[in-house]
C-alpha cells in the first residue's frame, strides 16, 4: 500500500468503511445502502450523491473494481488493495475497541 | 399552453441552496419545475400543491450511465440539467428518515461538490477575467476618445459587474465550505 492510499483511507470515514466492507460480495450502490442501513439498525444512511462519489473515487484509487452490470446498475467488488485497506482498518478498530474497554494489548 | 408558465430568476453558482428552497416553494404553490434554460429561465407546469424536496448536484457532465439509475433507486426523480447542474426531486411523503431527503449524507461529499464547482466554474471565469476582460477594459480607458466614451462606460460597468460576481461567488462558496466542515 503506497503512502497516498494510506493518507486518504486510513483512518476511513464510517460510510467509507461500510461501503468497502459490503463490497466483499459484488453489489451495486443502492444495494450497499440498504445493507448498511440494515446492519447498523438504521443508524447510518448513505445518500445517493455520497454513494456515487465514494464508489467513483474508490474505483479510481483501485480499492474496488467494476464486476458486472445488472439492469443498468453497476456492481462493484473489492480488490486486493481494497482488502489490504479494509484489513488494516479492522485491526485499527479492534485495537481501538479493546483499549476503550480497558483490555491490554501485547505486542 | 395556459397551464405552463415561464419565470425568470437568476441564481449564481453559489446560490444552489436558495434555488432548491425556491423550487420547493413553487411546488408547494402548485407549480412544478419542467425544465431550465440557461442562464435564468424556468418553465413550470400547474400541478397539485405538494411538499416536494428539490436537490441540485453538480457533475459538469462527468456522470456515467449508472448515475441516474442510482438516484432513481434512491427514489429521486430526475427533472433535468442546466450547465453542469442536475436537478432532482422527491416528495416529502416518500421520506422515511431525515437523511432520506438529502443527496449528500456527509460533509466530505458536500465539500467535494463545492471544490468541483470552484475548479471547473469559478477558476475558468477568474482566468478569463484576468486575461481578457480586465486588459481590454484598461486599454479602452487609456485610449478613450469622445467617440468611444460611451463604449468605455459600458465596458467598465460590465467589468465591475463581472468582478462583483466573482467576489460574491468566491466568498459565498468559501462560507458554505466552512459551514459544511463544522457539521
Amino acid at each position: 500500500m503506497d503512502s497516498k492510499i494510506k493518507r486518504i483511507y486510513i483512518p476511513m470515514t464510517e460510510s467509507g468503511f461500510y461501503i468497502l466492507f459490503c463490497l466483499q460480495q459484488p453489489q451495486h450502490g443502492y444495494g450497499i445502502s440498504q445493507r448498511v442501513r440494515q446492519i447498523t439498525g438504521g443508524e447510518l444512511i448513505i445518500s445517493a450523491g455520497t454513494m456515487y462519489g465514494t464508489l467513483s473515487k474508490m474505483e479510481k484509487d483501485g480499492l474496488i473494481a467494476f464486476a458486472h452490470e445488472e439492469e443498468k446498475r453497476k456492481l462493484y467488488q473489492i480488490t486486493e488493495l481494497g482488502k489490504e485497506v479494509l484489513d488494516t482498518e479492522m485491526k485499527r478498530i479492534e485495537r481501538l475497541y479493546k483499549n476503550s474497554k480497558g483490555e491490554e494489548i501485547h505486542a | 399552453m395556459h397551464n405552463r408558465k415561464k419565470e425568470v430568476r437568476f441564481f449564481t453558482i453559489a446560490d444552489y441552496e436558495e434555488e432548491e428552497a425556491w423550487l420547493h416553494d413553487r411546488h408547494s404553490q402548485g407549480w412544478k419545475l419542467v425544465k431550465m434554460t440557461p442562464p435564468c429561465f424556468y418553465v413550470f407546469e400547474k400541478c397539485a400543491p405538494a411538499d416536494v424536496t428539490y436537490r441540485l448536484d453538480y457533475k459538469n457532465n462527468t456522470q456515467t450511465s449508472d448515475y441516474f439509475q442510482m438516484f432513481q433507486d434512491y427514489g429521486w426523480e430526475y427533472v433535468g440539467s442546466c450547465v453542469g447542474w442536475l436537478y432532482f426531486r422527491k416528495p416529502k411523503s416518500q421520506l422515511d428518515s431525515e437523511c432520506d431527503g438529502e443527496i449528500f449524507s456527509d460533509p466530505a461529499s458536500k465539500i467535494q461538490m463545492i471544490d468541483h464547482v470552484i475548479k471547473t466554474r469559478l477558476l475558468p471565469i477568474l482566468i478569463i477575467f484576468l486575461c481578457c476582460i480586465l486588459p481590454n477594459s484598461v486599454s479602452s480607458v487609456e485610449t478613450g476618445s469622445t467617440l468611444t466614451t460611451v463604449l468605455t462606460v459600458v465596458l467598465t460597468l460590465l467589468t465591475l459587474l463581472y468582478l462583483y460576481l466573482i467576489v460574491y461567488c468566491g466568498l459565498k462558496l468559501r462560507k458554505l465550505r466552512d459551514k459544511y466542515r463544522k457539521e
